[in-house]
């Protein structure tokens, strides 16, 4: 089972670093470091897990409805309702206070749990756990591909869901329902509709889509708590020559970064890779920060995990990452366009997950 | 994340109503003697900054500082090319986009030159930021402002009150549409799923208990999973910040009198509140409701040991298993502990169908 697969990982690694506990945090927005050790999703509320080196796990929780949902979607974890959870937890470690005692992600623990005053001491084990979130097993990149598949076939109702004179958040009704028809609980998407006044994607507005709009989306559905991303842009009605000219440029970028994805290559070379496509058509302001986020990011139990696809991020890629290359960003001639295929870093280069063309597509 | 419509409406939450909450706000940190209240917010803990501005974060987090005098300033860790949506969708003076909140949040307030500094959830604070709001902010002293917000917010307005009811009703209405002969799970979730949205909720969590004769607990449904005999579907919905939780349970074999009778044992508890007399029989139950940032905390429950004694006129969601004629039935609805002219009572009717 994948969770007790990922146990072992860490417990393993715990033994090899004298690491003698990890309490890790967790909630609806950075889940992944809670969801490896406990294979619990959190929704509600704040989340702890702690796991001791034989592989014992306990999971706080201070909400009474995500503790009734743990009990159900977790084994071999023992789950406490903690209403006063940093308080909760700070009680529990002081009485492991002589251990060595790891925790991750370090800068989101509650401020209480984290205080220099307490009996115990926790070491920032961030990149600690970064390794296994970032490099993955057998298990995890099968989760992926399947995730992959789901946001080909989801993105084939964004493209019938989207017709003129729809509010773009009856757009994204259809295609959360489309998913949890599909038995996916969880998907991560924003959009945007319209020209060149749109700057970047944002959840969803009641603006309605019109005829000529570009209608850009990121659509990340999760298969057992695994996110994979496919973004893509279409034009209600027919493209323009300028519709066309602007999305070659991003086509072509696209594909020199996941060219570029290869064991020993780091993040920095994608991103470098994908953003001298758009300085050799003249386009470099658009690749800075006034622009765009990132170039592509890492995937996996968060839908926007390390490593980050920017020129300062020399994280180096291995075999067994998993990322979305997208040069998303805005073109001065049409507006904000996006294109992204989520790949995984094999030995021979980038297996590429996403199988719908990469087109501008007609709506 | 948030996946749903986020706009400010401002039929529904007028600049008026955010004008009084501040007004009652400061009118209870002059009274402590508090120069600024700083709220934490992120797409899980919401409610104390949305209560104050309507901005619901769908990603990324952020502080909310609102001085004795002087704006209120909201800071999210957004880049500029998103701010102007988040202004767009706000109701508050001053709105900036920094990387590093507590830094943003604290130089704001060392301006001012505040002294005491409320912070609310001050123990949950993340560690980075709160070393970043110490750090930037050092002439002031800060301290746990959770009591003071939760007696000031404690007490719903008439526009949170018709939210709720609104957000109550949206579920209603999406569990509805379950036909009830569904084969699997994930069709009866899809039913739910589409209309809640298109009807504007921000978010849904849906979750079902697939075989109330089995198991009473509720769970994400993930791939394909065949209901028993009854089961139960809970939709957790937010809409203009306000947080509903609604459960309708299903007889495969039609429309069942034993959702009826569960439904008037329902609303004789929820009218009895504040008292728990009428929730002690059932077979579990939880109420819950906003005291500050999580939009719906544990009030009471037969989880816990000890119950509290619940707000006198305030916003509650009851969540209870009922046992009828040796049938589970699960049921869940907003409920109003008498406010604002409203009696006591459920805002919803949780019955979806009659025998």
């Amino acid at each position: 089972m994948l969770a007790q697969e990922r146990r072992k990982r860490l417990t393993d690694a715990m033994a090899q670093a004298g690491i003698e506990a990890l309490v890790v945090y967790g909630n609806a927005w950075q889940g992944d470091y809670l969801r490896y050790l406990t294979d619990f999703s959190i929704l509600e509320g704040h989340g702890l897990g702690l796991i001791l080196p034989d592989g014992s796990v306990e999971l706080l929780l201070d909400s009474a409805t995500e503790a009734e949902r743990a009990e159900v979607e977790t084994t071999g974890v023992a789950i406490r309702l903690a209403p006063e959870i940093a308080r909760g937890a700070s009680a529990r470690l002081d009485r492991i206070a002589n251990h060595r005692i790891a925790a991750a992600p370090l800068g989101f623990m509650p401020k209480f749990l984290a205080d220099a005053a307490r009996s115990y001491k926790l070491e920032d084990g961030t990149r600690f756990v970064d390794k296994f979130l970032m490099v993955k097993l057998p298990g995890e990149l099968d989760a992926l591909r399947r995730a992959a598949k789901l946001a080909d076939e989801g993105y084939q109702i964004f493209r019938k869901a989207a017709v003129p004179g729809r509010p773009q958040f009856e757009l994204i009704a259809e295609i959360e329902a489309f998913f949890r028809g599909r038995g996916c609980p969880d998907n991560f998407m924003i959009m945007g509709s319209g020209g060149q006044d749109v700057t970047a994607m944002a959840p969803p507005s009641d603006r309605r889509i019109a005829k000529g709009d570009l209608v850009t989306t990121e659509l990340t559905p999760a298969v057992e708590g695994y996110f994979a991303q496919i973004c893509r842009t279409l034009v209600v009605g027919k493209p323009t020559p300028a519709q066309l000219r602007a999305f070659a440029v991003y086509r072509e970028a696209m594909e020199a970064g996941i060219d570029a994805v290869r064991p020993g290559a780091t993040a920095a070379m994608v991103a470098k890779a994908e953003n001298d496509v758009f300085r050799k058509y003249g386009l470099g302001d658009y690749v800075t920060s006034k622009y765009t986020r990132v170039r592509g990011h890492g995937l996996g139990l968060f839908c926007d995990t390390k490593p980050h696809i920017l020129e300062d991020v020399e994280t180096v890629l291995e075999p067994g990452m998993a990322l979305v290359v997208h040069p998303n960003t805005y073109h001065p001639d049409v507006g904000y366009m996006v294109l992204g295929d989520s790949v995984i870093v094999t030995e021979k280069g980038a297996e590429v997950l996403c199988g719908t063309p990469r087109e501008l597509f007609e709506a | 994340m948030r996946r749903g419509l986020i706009a400010w409406s401002k039929a529904e939450l007028p600049e008026s109503v955010f004008a009084a909450r501040l007004q009652r706000l400061r009118a209870a940190m002059g009274k402590e003697g508090i120069d600024a209240l700083v709220c934490y917010t992120n797409n899980t803990r919401p409610a104390a900054a949305s209560w104050l501005t309507a901005f619901v974060p769908y990603w990324a987090e952020g502080l909310l500082a609102v001085p004795l005098s002087g704006d209120p300033l909201l800071t999210m860790a957004f880049s500029n090319r998103v701010v102007g949506w988040g202004k767009s969708v706000s109701c508050v003076a001053r709105f900036q986009g920094l990387p590093r909140i507590g830094l943003g949040t604290g130089k704001y307030l060392a301006e001012l030159g505040v002294k005491r500094v409320g912070v609310v959830e001050f123990d949950g604070l993340r560690k980075a930021v709160a070393d970043d709001l110490a750090e930037s902010a050092p002439q002031a002293a800060l301290a746990d402002a959770s009591a003071l917000f939760e007696r000031v917010r404690v007490r719903p307005d008439a526009a949170e009150i018709a939210l709720t009811a609104k957000a109550g009703n949206i579920a209603r209405h999406a569990l509805a549409q379950m036909r009830g002969d569904e084969t699997r799970i994930g069709e009866a979730l899809e039913a739910v799923e589409g209309p809640a949205r298109r009807a504007g909720a921000e978010e849904v969590y849906l979750a079902a208990a697939p075989d109330l004769a089995q198991d009473q607990r509720f769970r994400r449904v993930e791939g394909s999973v065949t209901p028993g005999a009854s089961f139960a579907v809970r939709a957790t919905l937010a809409y203009k910040g306000s947080w509903v939780r609604v459960t309708r349970t299903v007889f495969r074999s039609g429309p069942s009198p034993l959702s009826e009778r569960a439904a008037e044992i329902f609303a004789a508890a929820t009218a009895s509140l504040p008292s728990l007399d009428g929730v002690r029989g059932f077979r579990s139950w939880a109420i819950e409701g906003c005291r500050t940032a999580q939009p719906l905390d544990l009030l009471s429950g037969s989880l816990l040991a000890e119950q509290q004694p619940l707000a006198p006129e305030s916003i509650v969601n009851l969540q209870a298993v009922i046992e009828v004629d040796g049938h589970n039935v699960a049921l869940a609805a907003p409920a109003l502990i008498g406010a604002g002219g409203f009696p006591a009572g459920a805002l919803i009717a949780p019955l979806f169908e009659r025998a």
